[in-house]
């Protein structure tokens, strides 16, 4: 079953077309990776899966609910990491992904079990009481996915998910998310890096100008690429057009 | 190097209010509308100030005096207000480490923020005081050299306030204990409120129109006629504008140190910046408050709950915020004393007539600090949100519901600073009967509906990346805000003017209510009622829709 449905999703601003016609679904347990380059419109398909922009066209439907009729059931159901791990500065850690468990509705039980697990899990049980203004940048990031993961809704939506991460860390994140897809949950992550998205991913979606170049598989991609034996890195240059990356390499070396 | 420090608030300035080097229609609006009320300012002045001039020599002593004070009063509020933007604009800018990373001399760093923290704290004051000060020229039919002097005095001591502002600022942060910057803030919060009180209070204003305190008339008028404090800035241009209104005479020495002053205080500030900024500086980025641990009491379901403790929170463990709440103290206190000092038994008319008047007012005054303060703390809740609020729009929370918690929070305060001014004031003014009800009724109907106008504003014109709330205040938005807020005040105060002083007249005369009263209070009150829950609702509608887009 499709807990996701993209369906002709188009975002405008102004005459430029961030999202261009998207469509694609997404199955329960599955980790899906949404690879692009800067600028592609990847954080502009996220956000409008969230919730958070309005499209211009198309649908996003998550478990059945058409997000745009029915936005607050959808968001129930899906937690939203962003890129950007901004926060509210003037409440300690615990105050916070108290306020986040109280919106999503999180029983007290679950909240407790949940909480304390990824806070351990992340090294911040320590920080917990502390201000978040005193957070480091990778620990404000361990909170928010804290805050998300805890709710354990059955698609989580992730913006870039390792930026700012330590290894540790970075490696907790991956495993977790493999354990969310094995328990049932469905990850829909952004990412630059083609090593996580090689590794995690079950299936793979690049998108380039706004535009959804081909989803699949990596046997998939590879036949799409052209190019059997290739690594993702090499799919994604040929797919997203990048070639002249070449030439601009050889002339940097040329310059040694 | 100079020009290039501005570029960034000057290209800002003009995206703006100019599309396309075009100015927006929204922008000849904004124009239109200060020129009116500049222009509704002037004209309420020279009335004010004409009634005064055409009484005898004390009434022309007395409207000086005024005029000294409101110069005194302006000159503290600028240095003020400069030393608060200051802290945030030299130290806490989030562009700092970028500029001072950068081969920038801070003298050239100080030259940026000296000229946009001027910009944006002396506005204001400077549009709607030349009005004021240009009434005083009309009515003692000064001569022309009065306007260039009159122009020339405003402008310098904008300048001069936000050079000693900032200077002070760059100092203090080096000589102050405390580690963490942004309690500098509250600190200077807290002694402006102060200093300002005692202002008020040492210059006993009331006693100035009571010749009876003085021991003899000569001694009265010697005391209005003293030329103003002639150690401060805003004592020259005070001394040198009634001087020229009075005799028509030119004091040199006072334009030379009025022109001379702002040029020594900047210089002296860029030697300030230069030998102690970047020590000032490092501390800032030192104090990182990690060290502070605060339990949190055991987790609820109830987002409401978690919702006014999120705002609790924030609000308190924000120095630049609860310090403001010594700042409203103090309003109350000198608010509530001049109701306490007033002569009414001097008074022409009946003490109770003259009282119930005073009281209706009030309402008014009461409603205008509702606005002023729904400014400072409603308006820019919704933006000090920050980058957090795209959290809050994922969560299965309708923007509907996120309002009436927000509107939650803010009415419970609000409403009680209103019942405290109103009954307080109705309380010293010995107010009894109707007017204790119509006044309770109209001031509680002009705070819910400005507290909801100003949060339907601040969606409206919501900017997320803002640093502070006081940023807020010069923005559009703001302005927007103020004008629509004060009108409204106005409006509702029109509207219950006439069955209010039916009732109050019919009341102080011993008779009873009438059908055609009840008929009138009760259309007044439906009237009023549907106009402060309307003009908030659409204001909040307004801005739904434009968080949602």
């Amino acid at each position: 079953m499709n807990i996701l449905e993209i369906i002709n999703l188009t975002k405008q601003y102004g005459d430029f077309t961030a999202v261009d016609d998207i469509s694609l679904s997404v199955a329960t347990g599955e980790i899906f990776g949404f690879l692009g380059p800067n600028g592609a419109g990847k954080t502009t398909t996220i956000k409008m899966m969230a919730g958070l922009l309005k499209p211009d066209g198309g649908r996003v439907v998550i478990n059945g609910n058409d997000l745009a009729a029915d936005p607050l059931t959808c968001k129930q159901e899906t937690a939203y990491i962003p890129d950007r791990p901004w926060l509210y500065e003037k409440l300690t850690g615990q105050e916070y992904l108290q306020f986040i468990g109280s919106l999503y509705g999180l029983a007290e039980d679950e909240f407790v079990r949940e909480s304390e697990s990824c806070l351990a899990l992340f090294d911040l049980m320590t920080w917990r009481n502390h201000l978040i203004e005193g957070y480091s940048h990778g620990m404000r990031q361990k909170l928010i996915m804290t805050s998300m993961l805890m709710l354990k809704t059955p698609l989580v939506v992730v913006d870039e998910p390792m930026v700012g991460l330590d290894p540790k860390s970075a490696r907790i994140v991956k495993e977790l998310f493999k354990n969310r897809a094995a328990a049932g949950s469905t990850i829909f992550l952004s990412t630059h890096s083609l090593e996580i998205a090689e590794e995690l991913c079950d299936r793979i979606g690049i998108i380039s100008d706004g535009r959804l170049l081909t989803v699949g598989d990596m046997a998939t991609l590879r036949q799409a690429g052209g190019s059997d034996g290739s690594d993702l890195e090499e799919i994604f240059l040929e797919l997203t057009g990048a070639w002249e990356l070449k030439e601009i390499i050889r002339s940097l070396r040329a310059e040694r | 190097m100079r020009g290039t420090l501005l570029k960034p608030f000057r290209q800002g300035l003009s995206n703006r209010f100019l599309i396309n080097r075009r100015a927006r229609w929204r922008t000849f609006g904004v124009i239109l509308f200060g020129c009116v009320v500049a222009v509704a300012i002037y004209l309420v002045s020279v009335r004010v100030i004409g009634y005064f001039h055409s009484q005898n020599e004390l009434g022309i002593i007395l409207s000086l005096k005024i005029f000294e004070m409101a110069w005194m009063i302006i000159f503290a509020m600028l240095v003020f207000s400069s030393m608060v933007s200051g802290v945030s604009a030299l130290f806490l800018s989030r562009d700092n480490e970028i500029l001072f990373a950068a081969p920038v001399p801070p003298e050239h760093l100080y030259f940026m923020r000296y000229v946009t923290t001027s910009m944006y704290t002396t506005w204001m004051m400077v549009v709607f005081s030349l009005p004021v000060f240009g009434a005083y020229g009309r009515v003692f039919g000064a001569g022309f050299a009065y306007w260039p002097l009159m122009c020339l005095s405003v402008f310098s001591m904008a300048a001069m306030a936000s050079g000693f502002g900032l200077g002070a600022t760059v100092l203090l942060v080096n000589l102050f204990p405390a580690r963490r910057i942004r309690d500098i803030v509250a600190y200077l919060s807290l002694l402006g409120g102060i200093l300002l009180y005692l202002f008020i209070r040492l210059m006993r204003p009331e006693e100035l129109v009571d010749p009876d305190r003085f021991p003899d008339f000569i001694g009265y008028l010697s005391s209005l006629s003293s030329p103003a404090m002639p150690l401060l800035p805003a004592g020259w241009v005070s001394n040198l504008l009634t001087a020229y209104l009075q005799d028509r005479q030119i004091d040199w020495l006072l334009t030379a140190l009025i022109c001379l002053t702002p040029l020594v205080v900047f210089f002296l500030g860029e030697m300030i910046m230069k030998r102690w900024f970047f020590k000032g500086f490092s501390r800032a980025q030192e104090s990182f408050g990690g060290e502070r641990t605060f339990a949190a009491p055991p987790y609820h379901r109830s987002r409401l709950r978690w919702f006014l403790h999120k705002e609790t929170k924030l609000f308190l463990r924000d120095s630049a915020e609860w310090s403001q709440l010594f700042m409203i103290g103090a309003l109350i206190l000198v608010y509530l004393y001049n109701f306490k000092v007033l002569p009414l038994d001097r008074a022409p008319m009946p003490t109770a007539y003259l009282a119930n008047l005073i009281g209706y007012a009030n309402i008014g005054l009461a409603g205008f600090l509702v606005v002023s303060l729904c400014a400072r703390f409603v308006f820019p809740s919704i933006s000090m949100e920050k980058e957090a609020f795209d959290l809050l729009r994922a969560a299965p929370l309708s923007l509907r519901r996120y309002f009436f918690y927000k509107y939650i929070f803010y009415l419970i305060p609000f409403t009680l600073f209103t019942l405290i001014l109103l009954l307080a004031s109705n309380h010293l003014l010995k107010i009894e009967g109707p007017l204790q009800w119509i006044s309770l009724i109209t001031g509680l109907l002009i705070t819910w509906s400005v507290v909801g106008t100003a949060l339907g504003f601040g969606a409206r014109y919501a900017d997320f990346k803002m640093e502070n709330r006081a940023a807020a205040l010069g923005g559009f938005g703001a302005i927007i805000f103020l004008f629509t807020a004060l009108s409204v005040t106005l409006v509702i105060i029109f509207l219950g003017s006439f069955p209010a002083y039916r009732l109050v007249r019919h009341w102080l005369a011993g008779e009873g209510v009438s059908v055609i009263d009840w008929w009138l209070t009760g259309g007044a009150l439906a009237v009023m009622a549907t106009m402060s829950f309307a003009v908030p609702v659409v204001c909040i509608r307004r801005g739904i829709d434009r968080l949602r887009t």
